[in-house]
């Protein structure tokens, strides 16, 4: 029976609203009950602040500031090892703290060293701590004359839900619509999808603008009721500077108060567009990935791939061990490290989610967008050796150059190997891969030696035969050969084993036969030898060019990227970025963009090679 | 058989109140291990209710180990460990816990106060230090028979000993390594940071210092190229270098044929007879932030910086203790190495602790290598690692 595509159509609806309406109200819950939190800190923040302002100037009269804040439940005010003051009954304040207040002591160490940082750095950590607590709000804010103050709130309402009630709606009248369409149109299957796509997006896109404003509303209703709370403040204490009561995190002020205690609308309306705009993106992002999960359902992507796992039920649970051990152990981390490129995560930050650090492509922006390579300095042109792009010229230069040398010093030892009559072959051909054998960090810091200025046997033997002495690191080009030299000492080996296996292999009655026809040497070469290694030699090409692109040790352990970071390949720039410099995000993008050139490089390589073997 | 099981559980669950457990993770081997190995054992004889059991982790993996470990609560109660990476662990959160509260006066009296200086990380206190390190002058007996007290003798010595053509030098230390050039910009009035972690790497006291250096390498020429550590063991072993700057690892570097003698860095004769002032690295004991045992683990550090352990890691592990007091004992104040150290670290300066130093390391060694090869001039040099080392710190402190 051939599928009908109005039961696909319908049924693509039917997903493609379930998981709108479950996107977009967990969207709006949460929207809503950052709104309500937002409120329940910025009024307890508000009284907090304020105490720490009574605490400075009339510290006696803090019972008679808890009496009249009707919200609060206890204060208590930590100086050093002393309990100043506290509103808990049956509390003898002033005291020495005891050993179970200690993270007390802590806190206030730590807010007063925030605001110490603060004051010098600008606004790096915060002064202000909330924390939940047991239902309740704790906030901790610095006193001026000195310590800290800590409020706990009474027990917080429940956060507010969103209803179901007009999500279902919605969903209900994409289906009805979309049934009712289906009915007038048939089986003709653009208009069906063109038709269902309207009636799913039209419901849930009025849906969306209603909620979007709701809670700018309610964004507005926060502020009026912070500024209420200022007010309370404000007549309890009969002094003080209320527009720094409402204080951000880092004790800045949101500038909603002004210092009369009247509100700025320009501000409030300014703070209720970006919540509003912010849950408008994500519930339009919601709305379309809907959309295309429609789309996707109605053309049949489920069903097939659905009768595609039906047919081959063996195989696909015969790799399913090896799926599950590659989904852990290689795309999680991938895609922990993709996601990590669109954060602005470093070493102060790791402990925060995230979501709170993402800063989209700004990382790729300022890694593919800054094409200042050369700069006008003062006396003449100066190259930015951190950009991105001399970086990526000098790791192609890298790769070909070494790769070049590797190829065709291997190639002609193998040749030379090669030769029948040779004595000692078997000595020569273990020497020669020794090379390859020695780890090659050792070769790397044993040739990192020979290129010393003074010391060096190279510079030794330059001076030997009546040459100056270099100074391989000083300049980019010499310190790049030093790297290069290297390299090439350490690739030379695997290109000969490969060729020389290659040559072994091919049957030396061709040989014979182009000698009687009276072939040359050379043209034996290249009639035989050249295309008879061809199959072996451009796989080995095509790995040592990922190699040499990610060659690490020689790099960091040769030039160390001397002078200046002019040597620097990709790989080891990322490394410094990550652990020299702490920038993870940053690093991470880094990573990814190698990811994407090497990426490129083997969609184009195996284009090329698929068409050799053809040819 | 029931009552018996009871009495067996009830029995388990007493003892197993009874002895706290105290991991201490330690990145030593060979006679500081055995050193701190005997402190631990003293230390469980004389505390029933504790037991510490020390745990060596390689020294590559240490820094990288705490920091996954223990903020997850996987890790040890107490660990030690250099200075250097205490800001990292303290702003990543949740790793060494603050102990200003449990530090008394006495306690924080019996420390060199620099010592103490190295543990604080903007305004609290982390760990109780343990030891230091930090580099002084080694000279060879044969070649120097009384050390130098003053940059002037010293350059007047070196010369003398001084011959370049056949490879041999008065005077070698890692001058192109930050770490080593500190005692100079240190003794110049010199810093990396200033107010919190504002670097300025350019200011006047250090071009002053760098020109101090570029004098003894150009005018006095008593230094040797490119000087790697390698290349100052080789030359001193083989009498070739006369004096060195370097620390305590270097000791067990000196071939058995060489009789040396230590001192402390001499005076700066270019500064109106100010110290070199050196950086110390200084070595900490820690409590770990998730430890269930914070009073345990305090007692033990507390035991751990005492005279009497001090005196084992001194004589045995062959440490500077950090305590003051330990240098009482007649054993360790007869000791000619420890003597040194302990007089050269009157002078010397705790190096920064702040994790914006990792940033500092790579622009000021491109910029002492320049430098000091007369490629660039010190305020050129400076100036442009100065702008890399704020662009980088600015980058990371951006929100």
């Amino acid at each position: 029976m051939a599928p009908s595509h109005r039961r696909r159509f319908a049924l693509g609806t039917a997903l493609g609203a379930a998981l709108a309406v479950w996107l977009l109200h967990g969207f709006v819950s949460d929207a809503r009950r950052q709104v309500a939190r937002e409120t329940l800190v910025r009024r307890a923040v508000v009284a907090a602040q304020a105490a720490a302002e009574l605490l400075s100037r009339e510290p006696g009269r803090l019972p008679e500031w808890k009496a009249g804040s009707a919200e609060v439940e206890s204060a208590l005010w930590v100086r050093g090892m002393q309990l100043e003051s506290s509103t808990l009954p049956g509390e003898s304040a002033p005291r020495r703290l005891q050993r179970e207040e200690k993270p007390l002591f802590d806190r206030a160490q730590r807010i007063a060293s925030a605001v110490q940082t603060n004051r010098d750095e600008g606004a790096r950590k915060f002064e202000i701590e909330v924390e939940d607590a047991g239902g309740r709000l704790l906030v901790a804010a610095p006193v001026e004359a000195g310590g800290m103050v800590q409020i706990l709130t009474r027990p917080l309402p429940p956060p507010p839900k969103a209803a179901w009630a007009a999500f279902f709606l919605a969903l209900f009248t994409a289906l009805a619509a979309v049934a009712a369409a289906a009915k007038l149109i048939g089986e003709r299957r653009a208009i069906l999808a063109l038709v269902s796509i309207g009636c799913l997006a039209a419901p849930l896109g009025v849906l969306i603008r209603r909620e979007v404003a709701e809670v700018r509303g309610e964004r507005r209703v926060e502020a009026a009721s912070v500024v209420a709370r200022v007010h309370e403040q404000k007549a309890l204490l009969t002094f003080g500077s209320p527009e720094r009561w409402d204080a951000d995190a880092f004790g800045r002020p949101r500038g909603e108060v002004r210092s009369d205690g009247s509100v700025d609308d320009a501000v409030v309306e300014a703070a209720a567009s970006t919540s509003a705009g912010e849950l408008g993106r994500a519930l339009w992002t919601a709305l379309f990935l809907a959309l295309a999960m429609q789309l996707l359902a109605g053309f049949g992507a489920f069903s097939r791939i659905g009768s595609a796992v039906k047919r081959n039920r063996q195989a696909y649970l015969y790799i399913a061990p090896a799926i599950l051990g590659m989904l852990l152990l290689v795309l999680y981390p991938f895609a922990y490290g993709i996601t990590l490129s669109f954060t602005d995560q470093n070493l102060y930050n790791t402990n925060r989610p995230l979501a709170e650090l993402w800063i989209g492509l700004r990382n790729y922006g300022d890694i593919l967008g800054d094409f200042a390579v050369v700069r006008r300095g003062e006396g003449g042109f100066a190259i930015n050796y951190l950009n991105f792009y001399w970086t990526l010229i000098v790791t192609v230069i890298w790769t070909v150059t070494n790769v070049a040398i590797g190829v065709s010093s291997g190639l002609v030892l193998a040749l030379i190997l090669n030769t029948r009559d040779l004595l000692f072959k078997p000595i020569y051909r273990v020497l020669l891969i020794l090379p390859w054998a020695v780890p090659n960090y050792i070769t790397a810091l044993i040739w990192k030696g020979m290129f010393h200025q003074q010391f060096g046997v190279i510079n030794h033997f330059l001076r030997m035969v009546g040459l100056p002495a270099v100074n391989w690191f000083d300049r980019p080009l010499t310190s790049f050969l030093t790297a290069l030299a290297t390299n090439g000492w350490l690739s030379f080996p695997f290109m000969m084993v490969i060729s020389l296996g290659a040559l072994q292999s091919i049957p030396a009655d061709l040989y014979e036969a182009a000698r009687v026809e009276g072939a040359s040497r050379w043209q034996q070469f290249r009639a035989i030898t050249l295309p008879s290694l061809r199959p072996a030699l451009i796989p080995a090409v095509i790995i040592s060019v990922v190699w040499t692109f990610n060659m690490f040790n020689i790099i960091y352990l040769v030039t160390g990227g001397e002078p200046g970071g002019a040597t620097e390949i990709l790989v080891t720039q990322a490394y410094k970025y990550a652990f020299e410099r702490y920038r993870y995000g940053y690093a991470a993008a880094y990573s990814t963009v190698i990811f994407g050139i090497l990426l490129v490089y083997g969609l184009i390589q195996n284009r090329v090679s698929k068409a050799t073997e053809g040819g | 058989m029931r009552r018996f099981v009871f009495a067996l559980a009830a029995l388990c669950g007493f003892s197993a109140h009874a002895a706290t457990e105290l991991v201490v993770w330690h990145a030593y081997r060979a006679a500081e291990k055995t050193a701190l190995e005997k402190v631990a054992a003293a230390y469980n004889a004389s505390r029933p209710g504790i037991h510490v059991s020390t745990l060596a982790v390689p020294f590559d993996a240490f820094a990288d180990k705490i920091s996954a470990a223990v903020p997850r609560g996987k890790g040890p109660d107490v660990f030690i460990y250099a200075q250097d990476r205490l800001g990292g662990w303290i702003e990543a959160g949740n790793t060494v816990e603050p102990i200003d509260f449990f530090l008394d006066q006495a306690t924080k009296d019996r420390f060199i106060p620099t010592t103490t200086e190295a543990m604080t990380y903007r305004g609290t206190v982390y760990g109780l230090p343990v030891n230091y390190k930090e580099i002084a002058l080694i000279y060879n007996k044969k070649l120097v028979p009384s050390p130098p007290k003053t940059t002037a003798e010293l350059v007047t010595v070196a010369k003398k000993l001084t011959d370049t053509a056949a490879g041999r030098f008065g005077l070698a230390y890692a001058y192109n390594d930050f770490y080593y050039h500190a005692a100079l910009m240190n003794g110049f009035g010199g810093r990396v940071f200033e107010g919190g972690s504002k670097p300025v790497l350019d200011n006047p006291q250090n071009l002053a210092a760098l020109d101090e250096l570029l004098k003894w390498i150009f005018k006095d020429k008593i230094l040797p190229a490119e000087p790697s550590v390698a290349l100052i063991t080789a030359l001193f072993n083989e009498q070739k270098a006369a004096m060195i700057f370097s620390g305590p690892w270097f000791l067990s570097e000196i071939a058995p044929t060489v009789d040396y003698g230590l001192a402390t860095l001499p005076t700066l004769s270019e500064a109106e007879g100010k110290p070199m002032r050196p950086w110390m690295t200084v070595e900490g004991a820690f409590i770990a932030a998730p430890s269930q045992h914070k009073d345990a683990a305090y007692d033990f550090i507390k035991y751990l910086t005492d005279k009497e352990a001090g005196r084992v890691m001194a004589l045995e592990g062959r440490q500077s203790p950090a305590n003051k007091s330990v240098y009482d004992d007649p054993k360790v104040a007869a000791d000619p190495v420890l003597k040194v150290f302990r007089k050269q670290a009157e002078v010397s300066v705790p190096m920064p602790n702040l994790p914006e130093m990792t940033m500092v390391w790579s622009p000021a060694t491109t910029a002492l290598a320049g430098i000091s090869k007369g490629n660039v001039s010190p305020k050129d040099g400076m100036a442009k690692a100065q702008a890399q080392v704020a662009a980088d710190v600015a980058k990371l402190h951006r929100h």
